[in-house]
């Protein structure tokens, strides 16, 4: 018998943010991916990045796991999951190994030994520990790429350890595990949204990655092809809502109006010379608004975000190289920044964004083949599916009961 | 005033002289101890400490028998001796066990004698395990009421409460050891005010002054946190002390008073940030007091310590059968506060912290930028 071509397999993929739900569902054919549906609801229950209304949760997140079988007409069996905000720390891990004397070699177990021993290392007390990423491997203090076969005594191999609550956890995995679905691994939205972004030529050269989102303003830091650490900032494009709700005295949702088609992330003296209306059409219940004052709240907020970032970034990377005082520049990463998630959308986000980090950014928009989702948004599920294609083949399995089998062979 | 004469902390019947026994090895210097019982076996525990032994023409040092009679009158004849053990304290802390003779009976006669001597009287007292029967816990009920009207501030602890606590199969003597550490942590650090040195101190007649009047529902919760972010941590536990959920406690007070006390890395940021965290949750729109001490054997550790009070509600009106329980516990209907309204949208949500700034607030309030005219 020949070897049998294995069923394609799908691809699935949730990123829970606090203000959306987006869930996409791809499969690949003959080695290229294809999508087969797509789902985009309203997270409910979930505030600044925290879950706070589990039932809420649960049913919004069933409700795009129901779109997104119902559209593909295929069953979900396993699922990948963003994590991202407050309760996920990232950390470094090292692992040693003293490489044996007498050839001075190092070998694939001496390789193995000191990646075990890294991840021997417990994390803290009601952590659980999510994925572990590659770091710099040291042999005698240079970086090298591949150390088995080479000279060398001491072997040092470093991973970016990511944790998080243990509690939230087990409350997203039994969540999902409820609808008889498997969560086959854990990405951070971040790096997830990173992968649809940056070129791995650019990771390479050192880039930071903000992912401006609703609830929280999650960053990631490359260099020389590893992440270098990561963070989160539990503030995020409802705080600018928020902000401008309070300011003018408005209801939640006619804040978030005013904030996409009004707001910008630089203020201008001459905005305040502007007056916009609500509505527009001047008519019962409608209202002036000075356009500066909605520049300026919306501002504010955004460079003050922005400002925490960078002192983020460089209170890590101040423990990462102690006594040496990296700054924030092209010298250190000469990729710049890229601004992504839903407020990059924001009016001259991406200029602000330069002044107040002090690298030059753009705005990450994921090439997608539909158009339709070439947004900062989707960021983080195109990035989570690239990464989750490039992720070891998902195993061939075949779908419960022999009907569902062989419906799969003929669309086959 | 000796300023070391400031906490007088008394165990009064067998449970109560029980727990005090317990805590008074782990109190700082300045709080003094004292043991009133009708047994004189139970104060053969006291191990040197100040010791009272009540009624002993009614009852020639034994027990009550869980009469509260015997006990009201064992404890005023002993009225002289009360008094001068009471004078001179700016606070004495009454921990007794209801439902039994001594405790139940004496209990409120003690709290008057203390008022009378010029203390400000706060109480903590158990109440008895649901199946130790009709007697003990009506008793215990009656007492309550008695007590509640005489002292300045009550907390009252249900025992069933306590079992609660702890996993199923625990020795008996670890639910307890657990009520002992919050009692006892509260303790530490309401005592630690009337000790000179405090990084922010609080003025002791200030802290008394919260308890002001008689019979007011009282607020008194502990929690304790290590690591980074203790201070909120501490804050939190504070919350789910369950001190915080006794009977007749009240979940909002007016006035509150809070003890933060650190070890040498506690900065000022992360006091507030836990008194902001109390504020939150135990509200304190009337007054808050603020007490940070600095202990250097603390390491990273930070106890937050809560006591509070309201004025008294008028008295709630006899409800006839028809009335449905719970009912006073309903919440009442509250308007937006200064602080609400600055947070908006995340009013109600837990703080969030950055560089000791509230960052739910908006930007432009905390750097207090005008922002254009309207038009």
């Amino acid at each position: 018998m020949t070897k049998s071509k294995p069923l394609p397999s799908l691809i699935a993929v949730i990123d829970i943010g606090t203000h959306k739900t987006v869930g996409l569902v791809g499969q690949i054919i003959d080695g290229k991916a294809r999508m087969l549906s797509f789902s985009e609801r309203r997270t409910e229950g979930v505030v600044k990045g925290t879950v706070v209304d589990l039932e809420k949760l649960h049913n919004c997140v069933h409700e795009a796991v129901n779109d997104l079988e119902r559209v593909a007409q295929r069953g979900i069996e396993e699922v990948y999951l963003t994590i991202a905000g407050p309760s996920v720390a990232g950390e470094r891990v090292k692992g040693f190994v003293a490489v044996p004397a007498h050839d001075g070699k190092v070998t694939a177990r001496d390789f193995n030994e000191a990646m075990l021993s890294a991840k021997r290392l417990e994390p803290p007390a009601g952590r659980a520990t999510i994925l572990y990423m590659r770091q710099p491997t040291m042999l005698d203090g240079k970086s090298v790429e591949n150390p088995v076969g080479l000279q060398g005594k001491r072997l040092e191999v470093n991973f970016w350890r990511v944790t998080m609550e243990e509690g939230n956890v087990r409350f997203r995995v039994n969540m999902i595990n409820a609808m008889s679905i498997h969560v086959r691994d854990f990405i951070l939205a971040s790096h997830a949204a990173a992968c649809a972004l940056i070129s791995e030529a650019e990771k390479q050269g050192g880039v930071l990655v903000v992912d401006f989102g609703a609830g929280t303003t999650d960053w990631i830091l490359y260099f020389k092809g590893h992440i270098l650490c990561a963070g989160s900032i539990p503030v995020g494009g409802e705080h600018l809502t928020n902000d401008l709700s309070v300011a003018l005295r408005i209801s939640r949702d006619t804040a978030e109006d005013l904030k996409v088609r009004f707001g910008s992330a630089l203020h201008r003296e001459t905005d305040a010379n502007q007056t916009i209306w609500k509505d527009g059409d001047k008519g019962v219940g409608d209202q002036q608004f000075n356009r500066g004052t909605i520049t300026q709240v919306a501002a504010l907020r955004f460079q003050e975000t922005l400002e925490f970032v960078r002192k983020d970034v460089l209170h890590q990377l101040e423990q990462i190289f102690p006594g040496h005082a990296v700054k924030l520049d092209q010298n250190f990463l000469p990729s710049g920044a890229i601004l992504t998630g839903g407020t990059a959308n924001l009016a001259d986000a991406a200029e602000a964004s330069t002044n107040v980090l002090g690298l030059p950014t753009r705005v990450g928009i994921p090439q997608f083949e539909k158009e339709a989702y070439r947004k900062p948004e989707y960021a983080g599920v195109i990035g989570m599916m690239k990464a989750a294609i490039e992720d070891a083949p998902p195993p061939v399995r075949r779908p419960q009961g022999t009907l569902a089998w062989l419906k799969d062979m003929f669309r086959f | 005033m000796e300023p070391n004469r400031a906490i007088l902390l008394v165990g009064l019947g067998g449970a109560g002289c029980s727990i005090v026994a317990r805590l008074a090895p782990s109190l700082p210097a300045e709080v003094k101890v004292a043991l009133i019982d009708t047994d004189a076996s139970a104060l053969a525990q006291a191990n040197g400490r100040e010791t009272l032994q009540l009624g002993r023409a009614q009852t020639r040092g034994m027990g009550t028998g869980g009469e509260v009679a015997v006990g009201a009158a064992a404890a005023e004849s002993e009225e002289p001796q009360l008094r001068r053990l009471f004078t001179g304290y700016a606070l004495v802390v009454l921990v007794t066990g209801l439902g039994g003779g001594t405790g139940s009976g004496a209990a409120a006669f003690l709290a008057t004698v203390a008022t009378d001597a010029g203390a400000t009287v706060l109480a903590y007292a158990t109440i008895p395990f649901s199946h130790e029967g009709e007697r003990r816990k009506r008793q215990a009920s009656e007492a309550l009421d008695k007590l509640g009207a005489k002292a300045h501030g009550l907390v009252a602890v249900q025992n069933d409460l306590l079992l609660l606590q702890v996993s199923k199969d625990a020795p008996l003597s670890e639910s307890f050891a657990a009520a002992d550490e919050w009692v006892g942590g509260a303790l530490r650090a309401l005592a630690g005010t009337f000790v000179p040195g405090a990084l922010v101190p609080a003025d002791p007649a200030a802290v008394r002054s919260i308890l002001a009047t008689p019979g007011s529902p009282t607020l008194f919760t502990y929690g304790c946190g290590q690591g980074t972010g203790a201070a909120l941590a501490a804050a939190r536990a504070a919350n789910e002390c369950p001190l915080a959920h006794a009977p007749g406690a009240t979940t909002k007070a007016a006035s509150l008073f809070v003890a933060v006390t650190g070890g040498p890395t506690l900065s000022a940021t992360e006091a507030f940030e836990a008194v902001a965290a109390v504020r939150m949750r135990f509200g304190g729109e009337t007054s808050t007091l603020l007490c940070a001490r600095v202990v250097p054997d603390f390491g990273d550790r930070v106890e937050v310590a809560v006591l509070g009070a309201s004025t008294p509600a008028p008295k709630p009106v006899k409800k006839g059968k028809g009335a449905k329980p719970g009912e006073e516990n309903q919440q009442i209907f509250g308007f937006a506060t200064e602080d609400s309204m600055r947070r908006g949208l995340f009013g109600g949500t837990p703080l969030t912290f950055i560089d000791g700034q509230d960052v739910d607030v908006p930007t432009y309030i905390r750097r207090a930028v005008r922002l254009p005219a309207s038009p």
